[in-house]
């Protein structure tokens, strides 16, 4: 039985519904991410919990009691949230402000006893907060005060936690302590909701994400399910490259290039850019936001550059991980290079296996703009690449020293052709 | 931690503030037309409390002076714990039953009485508190009906209601007095706030409502505090927000109907002493609910001594000094808290 779950639920503020249809469980020890574009309605699914926002359609259950017929004194003892915090305007002790969080387990005329005081200590102990007992809460800063906020959500002894951007305060430091906190807790067996506008941390903490946009619910799946290229695009309208971060093993993402930027004017000119290895990510950038099309030759799969091929759409010939480029791909790269108005060749280095892609560029018979210099450390091909190289500056391609005089180059080109 | 030493404080303060009102009180019955040792008024006053009394300087006490001091704190006390409990609410210092409309509806409630039952005593004793609580409570209604919106209370769109009523049915009881010029004599007098000649009945009264009023308030402290985080967050916290305003409302219309049938409009109290006392103690209700009362009441007291000495043998309606005094105080406040940030 899942501790926390939305069916058919459409939530909104009275009959105006802001998310239809939500269907999906969080489960004890689980932590589900809600990411999505500012106002697709993430914080809604999170207030209509505890009824600040309005439950149109369907049901939201804690355990196998509805959460909309509990009394909220009830509910209190199963629902922690930590809201975006606001300032608060009355100088309540910090201690004080965490005591509120047993306010749903106290009776009528009891106050806290030796446990509730217990229970207190140990919520401040663990979000840090200890320290700041005696300070009054409306003196506090941002950070503090998001963390107190957490402390007196925990002093309920949820079940189940609600976050709203728990960490929108915080500096780098405290926001990895608290989510390393929550990230325990729901270890423990706390069933975590969060609301979240960074993706990489989403991705980072939660086990499962579920994107929020255009008033609908994708059901949560584990980050690299959830978050692709084509989601993010889809959602976000940004562009981006998607691999798995090499230092914390989730997923880390790159916008590349808006949609709005991609969709600006089209100069109608494909432009072939010899790349590999990153060499190309910034350029191709560029191109893409100046309204070109790309061509981006030949690549592997794996390699930072194909990333951002795929991200802003070029056409490319996609190789395998590691694959060399056999001759029919040489010819396809090649076609794809006399199709452009002129070809970039970037300060890639060249072995064997990426050549032919010189040499597809030196074969199109297109003008060639040619970035850096054919160093030894740059030519792994027992001077082949030199030859190419060379062959090409005697047939009139020009040299240039960086990307940007290259761009110069290139609307030098484009605007003498015109 | 151990609380104890919170508590201690509190009580010592709370102690404190008993101390200064029964030397208020004490002050306020011996100062008048006629200065009586403060000796003899406890005198007196244990020789009545014993069924031994008798003479004039015991009526004097007994009869004329206590009633009026007593009648002076409780309406003190009434108004801070109206001024406490619209100040949470609201989580605006600047709310008060003045600016809701609500001491309006009580005012214009009390009119309609004292114009519809003619001289009869007994009948104003009873009409005028029903006919203002029925004001009150009328008006609080209107004013949450006013600002609610999808059964939500909005606070800024509650103040302005309020405001918007208030001066509706100010001009609605002037309307009264001006159409029945018998009533307006003694209401004028009561409008401006005053507390001559009140008796032990109307002491009863209002001790009896101010109870009435003050016991779920003194239940309901710990949820008057997170009403002061938001009404979100105290929902979030596991109060009943709707429902506890609502409940609290009607509290505060009970004490305010009750302080204003017997000494009129009397400003500044409700809103400044919860405020004062805020700042001193913090925001906590536990301590600020009783704190507040028992300084609502002292100031009231002094007030009233103060009305009836500075011009003796005139006498000045205690509405205007608290006024007077109110005003530059809050002045005061505001550059005093600006000062310190």
């Amino acid at each position: 039985m899942s501790a926390l779950s939305f069916a058919a639920t459409t939530v909104g503020y009275g009959p105006k519904p802001v998310v239809r249809d939500a269907t999906f469980a969080v489960a004890a020890g689980e932590f589900v991410g809600l990411v999505g574009p500012n106002g697709a309605g993430k914080s809604t699914l999170l207030r209509a919990v505890t009824g600040s926002a309005d439950v149109i359609s369907g049901d939201i259950a804690l355990g196998d009691a509805s959460a909309l017929r509990m009394a909220d004194r009830d509910r209190a003892r199963l629902v922690g949230v930590v809201p975006q915090t606001p300032v608060p305007l009355f100088a309540f002790p910090a201690r004080a402000f965490v005591e509120m969080g047993r306010n749903p387990h106290l009776s009528r005329l009891g106050s806290l006893d030796a446990a509730d005081h217990r229970i207190v200590d140990e919520a401040m102990a663990r979000t840090d907060t200890a320290h700041l007992a005696a300070e009054r809460v409306d003196e506090l800063s941002g950070g503090d005060l998001q963390r107190l906020t957490l402390a007196q959500a925990l002093a309920q002894q949820p079940r189940v936690l609600l976050l709203d951007e728990p960490t929108s305060h915080l500096d780098l430091n405290h926001a990895l302590q608290v989510l390393d906190l929550v990230r325990s807790l729901a270890d423990e067996g706390m069933a975590v909701l969060g609301v979240f506008h960074d993706l990489e941390i989403a991705a980072r903490y939660a086990d499962r994400i579920a994107i929020v946009a255009d008033g609908r619910l994708r059901p949560p799946a584990p980050p690299v399910e959830a978050l692709d290229a084509a989601a993010i695009a889809d959602v976000f309208g940004v562009r981006a490259v998607v691999r798995t971060d090499p230092v914390t093993g989730t997923v880390g993402i790159t916008p590349v290039l808006r949609d709005a930027e991609l969709a600006g004017e089209r100069t109608g000119e494909t432009i072939g850019v010899v790349c590999g290895s990153g060499a190309g990510a910034s350029l191709m950038r560029q191109l893409a936001k100046a309204g070109h099309a790309v061509f981006a030759g030949a690549l592997n799969r794996g390699d930072v550059d194909h990333a951002v091929a795929e991200a802003i759409s070029a056409g490319r010939v996609d190789l395998p991980p590691f694959g060399e480029i056999g001759e029919a791909d040489e010819r396809a790269t090649r076609e794809g290079y006399e199709r452009s108005a002129c070809v970039i060749v970037c300060e890639t280095p060249f072995g064997r296996p990426n050549l032919p892609n010189l040499r597809a560029a030196l074969g199109s018979g297109r003008p060639l703009v040619l970035i850096g210099q054919m160093a030894e450390a740059r030519d792994f091909t027992g001077g082949e690449a030199r030859r190419l190289w060379d062959e090409a500056l005697s047939r009139g391609a020009e040299r240039v020293d960086s990307e940007s005089e290259a761009l110069e180059a290139l609307a030098r080109r484009l605007g003498t052709e015109a | 931690m151990t609380p104890s030493p919170g508590r201690s404080r509190a009580a010592l303060t709370l102690v404190g503030l008993a101390v200064a009102l029964a030397l208020a009180i004490v002050a306020g019955v011996a100062f008048g037309a006629v200065r009586i040792p403060p000796a003899e008024v406890i005198a007196a006053v244990s020789r009545a409390l014993t069924g031994h009394g008798g003479g004039l300087a015991d009526a004097v006490v007994v009869d004329l002076r206590l009633p009026r001091v007593l009648l002076a704190a409780l309406v003190g006390a009434s108004l801070a714990l109206a001024g406490v409990l619209y100040q949470a609410l609201f989580k605006n210092a600047l709310a008060d039953p003045y600016i809701l409309g609500v001491s309006s509806g009580a005012g214009l409630g009390a009119t309609l009485a004292l114009a519809a039952l003619g001289t009869s005593y007994a009948a104003r004793a009873v009409g005028v508190p029903v006919g203002a609580f029925i004001g009150a409570a009328l008006t609080m209604l209107l004013v949450v009906q006013l600002a609610s919106r999808r059964g939500r209370l909005d606070p800024t769109s509650l103040l302005l209601a309020g405001i918007a009523v208030s001066y509706t049915l100010s001009a609605l009881t002037s309307f009264v007095l001006v159409y029945d010029r018998e009533t307006m004599t003694s209401v004028v007098f009561w409008m401006m706030g005053g507390l001559q000649n009140r008796s032990w009945q109307h002491v009863g009264m209002l001790a009896l409502m101010f109870s009435a009023g003050a016991v779920v308030p003194a239940l309901f402290h710990r949820e008057l505090d997170l009403m002061l985080l938001g009404d979100e967050r105290a929902g979030q916290l596991g109060v009943s927000v709707e429902r506890f305003k609502l409940v609290m409302l009607a509290s505060a219309s009970l004490v305010v109907a009750g302080a204003v049938s017997v000494s009129g409009l009397i400003g500044f109290v409700g809103l400044m002493t919860p405020h004062m006392v805020r700042l001193v103690i913090g925001p906590r209700h536990r301590l600020l609910l009783p704190a507040s009362v028992l300084a609502g009441a002292i100031v009231l007291v002094i007030a009233d001594l103060l009305a009836r000495v500075v011009l003796a043998p005139v006498e000045i309606p205690v509405g205007i000094v608290t006024a007077l005094a109110g005003g530059p105080f809050f002045i005061w406040l505001l550059v005093h808290k600006e000062h310190r940030r």
